[in-house]
């Protein structure tokens, strides 16, 4: 029997996902576990495997779709079975495909070919019915998608941009390479053409080498890319620098190393320490354990934590929620999780959001000091800084010492300056009594 | 006074720049020494248009007989004719003015000089005034070349030998005219003069005449105004120009024509001398022309040099995109100027018309081509007004792009016609897309497209 997929709900904040590739084609057979397509949310990519063997009918939905979530996706039956009732809700992209079977496709692939300018041309149903309403020429479209097939945003690209290349030039002109345009409108002619590409450099080999990559950018980073404009644009960040002597935490880190696994606590961190001192520090500062909601200040009554993790996919914030309440080696066991599980691209995006105030730590990179940016509606982000050898005054002797800095941005419309730095005086105070802190 | 652009020279080049300038928000000043309109307007393209029609006129009166009309008393008034071309060249004149005005660009009568620059601009000099501009635009335009020979310089001074400027104002036809120089103004005006009636030779040093026309078609237009009368000399070199007759050398030998007057039109040279140019740097070569990039820039930042002062075309419609492209990039719009489209025409009766390669020069570039070669008679309408017409219209195609690269014809209205061409050359058309287009029937136009399918 016919099984449809739908597009999973991860989350209760996530409306839409974005179908970021299509692992099966329809017509491929498909096996209980197989990977059926890749998603993803705004901070996240997700894999949805098959639950069932069959073969894929047919999909709703292409590559770059954004798609709300639990909309059919797609189709796994037996070829030949009636598969009507599954009409996506979005009834003119149902009217746009067809529900194509094996033996279709090859019959669709004998009718292209018999057009002399598409038979070279990859391009989906939907862009070429597109195209065809529009009167636009495919040969003119630069496609974006996999394998070079031309989707339905390269044909939207066309219309609003119309075509660049003169009829002459169109012929030899190849799609990706880069040449001056000098003919009539901007429109790259044949005269370009016959000067080369502008953008491919020699090697010494004589071989052809691309001046520069392009790289699409994720989505991950097109909302990162958002998040932190809009932090910058829209509130009045200042950033307070500090340090603290380090040699208690250093001690207490080295002891809990030691002794740590007799102990059954797990490996925690300089970072692990930080974060207890700041969720226990942020207490007696509750204006920067806040939401900034313009006409009100929200002032958390508990501590719910970002922790800022660097992944290959960008940057992401999971949030240990109730940070105060928790002990410093269930902090440090829950940060390792939310990482492992960030950087496997499978976090919960409910677990990205939430936090009332963030940590991020630059230190093990060298950082002296940074200005980090603050993750609104939230009010402040500590960052943590590198450890630096320093020397003091202590009974008139010289004392060397490791310093750990601290840059704390506020939004100077929510907190003002001496807030912050008295919140940061605390914090050092807690930190450099780390013995005193746990005990409290 | 400080302006945003300061245009030195009123001609097609200044004064679509400052027009379009102006139109964009601009504070232009304009400043020119003679008159608003320039060579073109003034002493080139539009008079010598005015002169000819006449002549055309007068032509068709004596030629009538053929198409069973006869005016007997046909005659030519040299005196109205100077005053209509007047007449002509005033209206224009007044309404580039306007269009000016309208566009509120500030003229000035007066030469320019360019004294340097400091931290507001380039400083100008005119009529004791001192302004400065942020960006300058220098379309001094040409001159006339007089070459070094015996004589040219005293009968200049004398008021027998000519340039363009005075030949269009002569008042009395002159018996004999000897016209040196058989390129586009030569010819024109020697056709003028051969139809009103004086005896007219032209002395050319080349092997041909029409400069860089097609061989078989100036050949064509050659042998037609044999058949009219003037004689030519080419591969002649002038050597002497007496009070009375004009001296050259052929093969080694001296030859001496009679003279009445004498036509210089060897050629135009951009005219760039005391403008200044060395106080701000603007660099020349050896011939005096200012140096542009595709942008119409100098190699001083924010200054420009559209029209024949930078001595790359030397057509008033040349002028006019150069100093489109210069105004499109002063405001910030990238424009780039072509110049493998720009018709040329020959107002001769028969006119002469062709834009892109001919079919020497392709064959000089080596370009794999196909070239249609076919009578203007395919067009009906020729056939029906050019009573033993001997026209032709080329057609060259690239077979690499499969787009037509040139055309050219010979035949009343090409001139009107050519732009068509000029329009499949620019857009780069595939000729199969051509082949689609509807042509107006009959015209004389029609021809290219016959000569599309003779392919």
């Amino acid at each position: 029997m016919a099984t449809v997929v739908i597009m999973p709900r991860q989350g209760n904040s996530v409306e839409s996902c974005i179908v970021a590739k299509w692992h099966k084609q329809v017509g491929d057979s498909v096996k209980e576990g197989d990977l059926l397509f890749t998603y993803e949310t705004d901070k996240a990519t997700f894999d949805e495997e098959a639950t069932i063997n069959g073969t894929l009918l047919v999909t709703f939905f292409e590559e770059g779709d954004d798609v709300p979530v639990l909309e059919n996706m797609c189709v796994i039956g037996e070829s030949g079975e009636d598969i009507s009732s599954f009409a996506s809700q979005k009834e003119d992209d149902i009217s746009k495909k067809t529900i194509v079977q094996e033996s279709e496709v090859k019959e669709q692939v004998v009718e292209t070919t018999s057009e002399t300018k598409a038979d070279t041309t990859k391009i989906s149903p939907r862009a070429k019915n597109k195209a065809n309403k529009a009167n636009v020429d495919i040969s003119y479209a630069t496609p974006s998608g996999p394998k070079g097939r031309i989707i339905e945003r390269d044909i939207d690209i066309l219309i609003k941009e119309g075509i660049k290349v003169t009829p002459a030039a169109s012929e030899t002109y190849e799609q990706g390479s880069s040449y001056e345009a000098t003919g009539i409108g901007g429109r790259i002619s044949t005269i370009d053409l016959e000067r080369g590409p502008i953008s491919e450099l020699t090697d010494n080999k004589g071989d052809v080498i691309s001046e520069y990559e392009e790289v699409k950018t994720t989505n991950i980073r097109k909302m990162i890319a958002k998040a932190m404009h809009n932090s910058l644009a829209t509130m009045a960040q200042l950033t307070l620098n500090t340090s603290f002597d380090a040699t208690a935490i250093l001690e207490y880190r080295k002891m809990i190393k030691a002794n740590g696994e007799a102990l059954g606590l797990s490996n925690i961190t300089i970072n692990d320490l930080v974060v207890y001192a700041v969720s226990r520090t942020l207490a007696s500062h509750r204006t920067l354990n806040a939401h900034n909601m313009e006409d009100y200040m929200k002032l958390f009554n508990t501590v719910h934590m970002g922790v800022a993790i660097d992944t290959d996919r960008g940057l992401m914030v999971p949030t240990i929620f109730n940070c105060d309440l928790k002990s410093l080696d269930n902090i440090s066991i829950e940060t390792k999780a939310l990482a492992a599980k960030c950087k496997e691209g499978t976090i919960s995006p409910d677990l990205l959001t939430g936090g009332t105030f963030t940590v991020t730590n630059l230190g093990a990179l060298g950082i002296e000091s940074f200005t980090p940016v603050v993750n609104p509606p939230q009010t402040a982000i500590l960052g943590i800084c590198g450890l630096e050898t320093k020397v003091k005054v202590v009974n008139e002797d010289i004392k060397a010492y490791q310093s750990m800095g601290l840059s704390l941005t506020i939004d100077h419309r929510a907190v003002d300056g001496a807030p912050g730095a008295k919140f940061l005086k605390d914090l050092c105070a807690n930190l450099e009594n780390f013995a005193v802190l746990l005990a409290k | 006074m400080s302006v945003d652009l300061l245009v030195i020279g009123g001609g097609p080049a200044g004064y679509l720049a400052a027009e379009r300038a102006g139109h964009a928000g601009l504070k232009v000043l304009l400043i020119e020494k003679e008159n608003i309109g320039g060579v073109c307007l003034n002493e080139g393209c539009i008079p010598s248009k005015a002169l000819l029609y006449s002549a055309k006129i007068f032509d068709y009166a004596k030629t009538g007989k053929k198409y069973g009309v006869t005016f007997d008393l046909a005659s030519i008034d040299q005196a109205t004719v100077i005053k209509r071309k007047k007449k002509v060249v005033k209206t224009l004149v007044a309404g580039v003015k306007v269009v000016l005005k309208r566009n509120k660009v500030e003229i000035i009568n007066g030469k320019a000089l360019i004294t340097g620059r400091n931290s507001e601009g380039f400083v100008v000099n005119c009529n004791d005034n001192e302004y400065i501009a942020k960006r300058l635009i220098i379309a001094t335009g040409s001159i006339p070349v007089m070459p070094p020979i015996k004589g040219l310089h005293d009968g200049y001074d004398k008021g027998f030998v000519l340039t363009n400027r005075e030949i269009l104002n002569l008042i009395e036809i002159p018996e004999k005219l000897v016209v040196v120089g058989g390129g586009v103004i030569g010819l024109e005006m020697a056709s003028y003069y051969n139809s009103v009636g004086s005896e007219v030779t032209i002395i050319e040093m080349l092997d041909h005449i029409a400069g860089q026309t097609d061989k078989e078609i100036s050949t064509i237009l050659q042998k037609n105004y044999e058949k009219k009368g003037i004689k030519f000399n080419l591969s002649s070199k002038v050597v002497i120009i007496g009070n009375d007759s004009v001296s050259f050398e052929f093969n080694g030998e001296i030859f001496e024509v009679p003279a009445t007057k004498v036509l210089v039109s060897i050629g135009r040279k951009p005219n760039t001398n005391d403008l200044g140019l060395e106080s701000i740097n603007v660099e020349t070569n050896k011939q005096g022309a200012i140096l542009t990039d595709k942008y119409m820039r100098t190699n001083i930042a924010e200054v420009y040099a559209p029209g024949d002062v930078n001595g790359k075309s030397m057509l008033a419609h040349t002028a006019y995109r150069e100093a489109e492209v210069c105004i499109n990039n002063i405001l910030g719009k990238r424009d780039i100027m072509r110049y493998n489209a720009i018709p040329s025409v020959i107002y001769t009766n028969p006119e002469v018309a062709s834009v892109g390669e001919t079919e020497e020069s392709a064959k000089e570039k080596g370009l794999d081509v196909t070239i249609a070669n076919i009578t203007m008679k395919f067009s009906g309408r020729y056939v029906a007004e050019n009573e033993g017409g001997n026209g032709i219209c080329k057609v060259i195609k690239d077979n690499k792009y499969n787009k037509i690269i040139g055309v050219s014809l010979i035949g009343n209205y090409a001139s009107e016609v050519i732009y068509g061409a000029s329009l499949m050359i620019e857009t780069e058309m595939q000729v199969d897309d051509i082949k689609e287009l509807v042509f107006p029937h009959p015209t004389v136009g029609e021809v290219i497209r016959e000569a599309l399918f003779a392919l």
